[in-house]
């Protein structure tokens, strides 16, 4: 079965076009699972809610996910709680952005 | 999953021109400045009047415009109504702003149909922001303020056709009066609101801001709408200790709005001095000093200082933060539309790269230079001071063309 670090994985190869950092490294992916079935299911956030590229962020993790073989489809759990702040964030994107 | 909205950006090609015009406006109208003699100006002289027109109208509400067709549905989180609508109201903004702009400085007569072609722009925009609110289910600051701004629109350009009539000569007012209820329908009600309400989506946006309170802004949204409107009762009723309250509350309304962008700018994550993070602090510091201005004109009662302080709000605190924001939306929307569908197949810029850092830094130096010493040089009356100011300023506008060229342009 796929584990979450192997979702996470396929995930980091999403980039946020306006800060240059992919979604894990940027904190946004709370969880990921898959079952057996070949079904994965993403919980994440975004930085903002008025962000404009949200539906197409949401579809580039699904279409990441389903590029790892044992997954046939992928649902992706849009959450604004808790809500994102920088600390969630790696090191190297805190340190990037600070300055 | 929470639902998300729909039509989240227009196609560039809609509101292109409005970026375009608005950005070739500003050069005009750094140009025109270059003419206007400032040792014998005064509030209601015509090139002021001409040049505000050009300025407010050409530039700032053109870009607000077209900014709007691509954020309304993000801060409403809802689709336009009609957003084909935006392809007509940009044609008849530029022409009714051209017949203004001529009928101020040279003919007279043309003004009423130069109103009358910005009013129906106005009400065909106003239409559709009503008509797409009408979807809303769920009101927020942003929202509330949305709202708010396009009623005092509405009623501040229907004051200017009446305005326009009697500057014509078609029928009898007393100018004046009318006047300062304009003045702060539109650039009260209307754009100061309007920038009140998406600062709160797009600063904290930008610069990533989280926990921070948001009760200055409201308190700001709130004292600005009761200031509009006394000085609107004032003016109409002639109350000279209502209208100074107005001032009063607005005054009051623009240092809290200043205190709330003091309170994102300490909780941001964003820290990078870059091209729009530097636009904002001038356009910040240009309101404060406005600010003061301001009090000491109403203390005062110098036409040097109300000139200076007004040219200030507009060519520095709405020019740069206007500026400001056409480093994040452009790329934006031309990433959107020319790289989005290539994300997972090839390697994509990221939108600071679509940034042409030296012609924008050049625009920004050249801009804040111009525009300070061309405030001094109105504060002193100095011609001289006014049109060096002024020249680099036009060389700050030339850099901004050449800096949306590059980005409209963007090719990896």
């Amino acid at each position: 079965m796929i584990t979450k670090e192997e979702i996470f994985q396929a995930v980091a190869t999403v980039i946020d076009p306006e800060v240059g950092f992919n979604l894990v490294e940027m904190g946004l992916i709370y969880d990921a699972e898959a079952n057996e079935a070949g079904k994965a299911i993403v919980t994440m956030t975004l930085s903002t809610r008025a962000c404009p590229l949200h539906q197409m962020i949401v579809q580039w993790v699904k279409e990441a996910v389903e590029k790892i073989d044992a997954i046939d489809e992928c649902e992706v759990n849009l959450v604004w709680e808790p809500v994102w702040n920088i600390t969630m964030a790696d090191d190297n994107v805190q340190k990037a952005l600070g300055g | 999953m929470t639902a998300i909205s729909q039509d989240f950006a227009p196609p560039f090609k809609l509101i292109a021109p409005y970026f375009i015009i608005g950005v070739v406006i500003y050069l005009l109208s750094a140009i025109f400045a270059l003419f206007v003699d400032v040792s014998t100006l005064y509030f209601l002289d015509v090139a002021v009047l001409g040049w505000v027109h050009l300025f407010l109208l050409g530039f700032v509400m053109m870009i607000i415009f077209g900014a709007m067709a691509q954020l309304v549905p993000v801060v409403l989180e809802v689709g336009h109504f009609g957003v084909e609508f935006f392809y007509i109201i940009w044609p008849l903004l530029l022409i009714g702003t051209i017949l203004m702009c001529i009928g101020f400085v040279y003919v007279p007569a043309l003004l009423p149909y130069g109103g009358t072609v910005v009013l129906i722009s106005m009400l065909i925009f106003v239409l559709d922001i009503f008509l797409t609110i009408k979807k809303v289910k769920k009101f927020n600051f942003a929202m509330t303020s949305v709202i708010i701004a396009n009623i005092f629109l509405f009623l501040g350009v229907i004051v200017g056709i009446i305005l326009a009539l009697g500057y014509a000569g078609q029928i009898e007012v007393d100018i004046n009066t009318l006047l300062k209820a304009h003045v702060y329908l539109v650039v009260g009600g209307y754009i100061i609101v309007t920038i009140m309400g998406l600062s709160m989506v797009l600063l904290p946006m930008f610069g990533l801001s989280h926990h921070f309170s948001c009760k200055p802004v409201e308190i700001a949204l709130g004292t600005m709408s009761g200031g509009v409107i006394l000085v609107v009762i004032a003016s109409l009723f002639d109350i000279a200790i209502v209208a100074y309250l107005g001032y009063l509350f607005s005054i009051v309304s623009l240092f809290l709005y200043f205190y709330q962008g003091a309170i994102l700018y300490a909780t941001r994550a964003r820290k990078e001095h870059d091209i729009y993070a530097i636009s904002l602090y001038y356009s910040f510091s240009a309101l404060i000093v406005s600010l003061i201005l301001g009090i000491a004109y109403l203390l005062n009662g110098a036409q040097s200082i109300l000139l200076s302080s007004g040219w200030l709000m507009m060519t520095g605190f709405f020019g740069f933060l206007i500026t400001g924001h056409l480093y994040k939306i452009v790329p934006f929307l031309i990433w959107f539309e020319r790289f989005s569908p290539l994300v997972g197949k090839e390697k994509v810029p990221m939108l600071a790269d679509m940034v042409p850092n030296k012609s924008a830094k050049a625009q920004f130096f050249f801009s804040a230079i111009g525009i300070s010493i061309a405030t001094t040089g109105l504060l002193i009356s100095s011609n001289i001071l006014f049109k060096a100011g002024i020249s680099s300023l036009v060389v700050g506008a030339i850099f901004l063309l050449q800096s949306l060229i590059y980005m409209i342009r963007f090719k990896k």
